[in-house]
């Protein structure tokens, strides 16, 4: 009977603690999202950040996806990951094979090579970078955008495909080689579908890194009508200062697509940081 | 059989190619440029080690130094120690855990500037949640967080530690997953308690794992930006310049394209200290 009375005062401690540490996590979103909903003459009268103000301030939200351009940015950043992250994928995974299942020299060499770009700050490439956009009139272009991001993101690609085509039977290859497929062929139709758990897991994760990327972006695109979603916070907040509850109610509106991705693919998230492990 | 020996090549030719464009060659392009003095491009000028010797002089490049280092420390230990502690919570068996581990990883999937701006409000000295918080508790303060040198840099970090433990706690749970309970059982049968058996056994087979959450920390923090940029901008009064940050306003504002330079190479410097281990410790392992 102790034992158990034990257990019990264990269990609910264990949910004293959880709660009171979630109750903190999310008052950042709370405090975002009771600033949102009052309009700015709320402020002006002196509403505290807890009450409630008479009327909601919901075309705060409207505002912010159509003059606020939050809705354009939103697009844009669509297009950039949807190029960029798929394209990422297939060049890293053809990588990745030559690495793991070919007769490639100095494997390890070439591999270790790759990598260096997971560490390397992305400050080391910003003044070329410029420079040479600038020549080739690559600023405020998605393609400009896109091969950089592709250039920063192989290294982590190569590492999670590494990992995984590794892993997979030696023999498949084999079979595939003694029933006449040349190299390609094992690749596209053998190799790569069976990649798709870790496809996904990139997927997800890879196109949240890039929907949030800040510095590249900003130091590429300058024009309104191009901007992603974290340069174009950036502008909005310089734009409206003083607006509190616009201000909030475009913040909020950004967090929210990725909040949905996130609850949509969340296994991925766990899946592939857990297996970054092995 | 000629296809046997090109086709290796071949795979790796898209992704070297994008890689020696965008990593690989700007590296050697910035050695070069952070010998030279200017403004941009046309007017720059060879000056050798100037901007390196300008640096050791420059109080506020060992300012944004100090605090790039005092981001590490605190990063390594404060992150990596709060993310460990909340991976044990939620490695235990009890209803709710998926809710909880999905709950404590959330903002780590929001952008580094939503993050920042989402804590202005937090830190508001008129209509943000602390000073609000205290007024309704009755007390009557206001302290102005980020925009009091003293306070600063420790408010930015606070802002930053509610997105960044997410990813480590997920390794972390990862890692002790990976631990079978027979040995731990086999600890408390030879009379090891709780915090022996996490201490003696649990961390001692999690090397990996912390080898893999301190690395991808330190990268992290050495070239912290976006939470700088998004919060404070480096103020008040460079109180939370940090070197990518410092970096950026020389080349971006000030137009010292060679001196802002020759500051990511000392950045990239600051990493081989990262860097050179872990490529070994990857290089044995394959």
């Amino acid at each position: 009977m102790e034992g158990k009375a034990k257990k019990n005062a264990k269990s609910a401690l264990r949910y004293l603690v959880l709660i009171i540490l979630a109750l903190l996590w999310i008052v950042p979103i709370v405090t975002l999202f009771l600033t949102a909903i009052k309009a700015k003459s709320d402020f002006i009268s002196g509403l505290g950040l807890f009450e409630m103000p008479e009327r909601l301030a919901w075309e705060n939200f409207t505002n912010a996806m159509t003059q606020g351009r939050l809705f354009l940015y939103m697009k844009n950043d669509l297009i950039i990951c949807l190029l960029k992250v798929p394209l990422g994928i297939f060049i890293s995974s053809m990588a990745a094979f030559a690495l793991t299942r070919t007769k490639l020299k100095h494997a390890t060499a070439w591999f270790v090579f790759l990598l260096l770009g997971m560490m390397l700050p992305m400050q080391i490439a910003l003044v070329p970078i410029s420079i040479i956009y600038n020549k080739l009139g690559l600023i405020n272009t998605y393609f400009g955008l896109f091969y950089i991001y592709i250039g920063f993101g192989v290294s982590f690609m190569i590492l999670i495909m590494h990992g995984f085509m590794k892993g997979i039977d030696f023999a498949i290859d084999e079979a595939a080689y003694i029933d006449g497929a040349n190299k390609w062929q094992n690749f596209f139709h053998i190799i790569l579908p069976i990649c798709k758990p870790a496809i996904a897991t990139l997927f997800i994760t890879d196109f949240l890194s890039t929907w949030n990327e800040y510095l590249l972006a900003s130091v590429i695109i300058n024009d309104n009508k191009l901007k992603t979603v974290p340069v174009g916070l950036m502008t909005f907040v310089g734009e409206h200062g003083t607006d509190y509850g616009y201000l909030c109610a475009g913040v909020l509106i950004s967090v929210i697509p990725v909040m949905a991705v996130y609850l949509i693919f969340q296994r991925y998230f766990v899946e592939g940081m857990a297996g970054a492990v092995k | 059989m000629k296809e046997n020996k090109t086709a290796p090549y071949l795979f790796m030719l898209p992704a070297l190619i994008i890689y020696l464009s965008v990593i690989i060659f700007p590296v050697f392009y910035s050695l070069w440029i952070s010998f030279q003095s200017g403004t941009g491009i046309g007017s720059m000028e060879f000056v050798g080690m100037k901007n390196y010797t300008q640096l050791i002089h420059d109080e506020v490049f060992w300012m944004s130094f100090k605090h790039t280092i005092i981001w590490i420390v605190l990063t390594v230990f404060v992150t990596t120690t709060v993310s460990l502690m909340l991976a044990v919570l939620m490695n235990q068996k009890f209803r709710g855990r998926t809710f909880f581990r999905a709950f404590f990883y959330f903002p780590s999937v929001i952008s580094a500037i939503a993050v920042a701006i989402i804590w202005r409000w937090i830190y508001n000295p008129q209509i943000g949640f602390i000073n609000q918080f205290a007024q309704m508790l009755g007390l009557d303060f206001t302290q102005t967080w980020i925009s009091t040198p003293n306070t600063a840099l420790i408010a930015l970090f606070i802002a930053a530690l509610w997105q960044a433990i997410g990813q480590p706690m997920i390794l972390f749970l990862a890692g002790l997953g990976g631990i079978s309970p027979d040995v731990l059982e086999a600890a408390s049968i030879d009379g090891a308690n709780g915090v022996q058996t996490f201490f003696h056994i649990t961390i001692p087979l999690m090397k990996d794992t912390f080898i893999m959450v301190i690395s991808t920390l330190l990268i992290a923090a050495m070239k912290v930006y976006d939470i700088v940029k998004g919060l404070t901008d480096g103020g008040p009064n460079n109180a939370t310049q940090v070197l990518a940050s410092y970096m950026y306003n020389q080349v971006f504002q000030y137009n010292n394209v060679g001196y802002g330079t020759a500051i990511a190479i000392i950045m990239v410097l600051m990493m081989l200290i990262v860097i050179i281990p872990y490529m070994s410790f990857t290089a044995k392992k394959e």
